[in-house]
């Protein structure tokens, strides 16, 4: 019988994967991939509660909506970081971005 | 005991993918077992019985993030398909990191005790009743943010001498070395 508990451990892997190739990358891009695997596991935790534990006020269910929303405005804007980053200073290592330190 | 045999085959996939994903040596294999991970989500969402979530699961994650990212890569040039991963012997400490935010977070949820109450499917008007009445407010606000990023985003990746010239700032091929990208994987393969 699959429950609650099936759900939130494939979400802990699922993070864990992703902070874990978050952490090993040297390209930004790929970082901002593994953060959306990372949104992607949270958001599977937020569905599975509402399915499980308040499924009539759907609380979670809008949370992932909300979530979603804001991982699309997310990757746009960051994407569009990289591109220009990419255009100006011909860099995709986040080691050798250094035009932001002090 | 369909839905276990479901869960499980969804849940396969989806790590298999996001392993894939940290494991690839392309990027762009890495985006396309992604792709795999966020359809197994689709299917994990149907078997919560949230068929709006699939639905957008699908549209959003596995149609314009997907595509999205891609562009992103093929715009950023060859240098984004060189090394992009760290070597193996400074992967040990991401490696500790994940590790014990698994099993803590593991550990949490076997000695939580949820309030697991009875299923009840919310049909996708249910869904529609409750976000545009009570979650109205934050809607309004999520969609504004959307707007106002992408128009940031727009603003942050447009090269400044674009506006009204496009033509005349594609680059001519460079006399000496006109396939400077081939030759280069030429000698990279050699």
């Amino acid at each position: 019988m699959i429950g609650l508990n099936h759900y939130l451990l494939l979400g802990a892997a699922l993070f864990a994967i992703g902070i874990f190739g978050a952490l090993t990358s040297k390209s930004a891009l790929r970082v901002v991939i593994c953060v959306e695997l990372i949104l992607n596991a949270v958001n599977l935790n937020l569905a599975a509660f509402s399915a499980y534990v308040a499924p009539k006020q759907a609380v979670g269910m809008n949370f992932v909506i909300f979530l979603m929303v804001v991982a699309a405005a997310e990757v746009g804007l960051a994407l569009a970081i990289i591109i220009s980053l990419n255009r100006t200073s011909d860099v995709g290592a986040i080691g050798s971005i250094r035009r932001l330190r002090g | 005991m369909t839905t276990a045999i479901l869960f499980y085959f969804y849940a396969a996939i989806a790590i298999a993918g996001a392993l894939g994903l940290v494991s690839a040596t392309k990027l762009l294999h890495g985006v396309l077992s992604l792709f795999a991970t966020l359809i197994a989500m689709g299917g994990l969402y149907l078997l919560l019985g949230m068929e709006f979530l699939a639905a957008m699961q699908l549209f959003v994650y596995g149609g314009a993030i997907t595509i999205l990212v891609m562009f992103a890569l093929m715009l950023s040039g060859p240098e984004a398909e060189e090394v992009h991963v760290t070597g193996v012997r400074l992967r040990w400490l991401p490696s500790i990191i994940s590790a014990v935010l698994f099993v803590a977070i593991a550990l949490v949820v076997w000695q939580a005790k949820w309030d697991v109450v009875a299923p009840h499917a919310l049909d996708t008007q249910a869904i529609a009743t409750i976000l545009f009445s009570r979650y109205v407010l934050p809607f309004e606000i999520a969609g504004l943010s959307l707007t106002i990023a992408l128009i940031g985003a727009v603003v942050i990746a447009r090269q400044d001498d674009m506006v009204g010239v496009v033509y005349e700032t594609a680059a001519e091929p460079d006399p000496e070395e006109p396939y400077r990208h081939h030759s280069e994987d030429e000698e990279a393969a050699k």
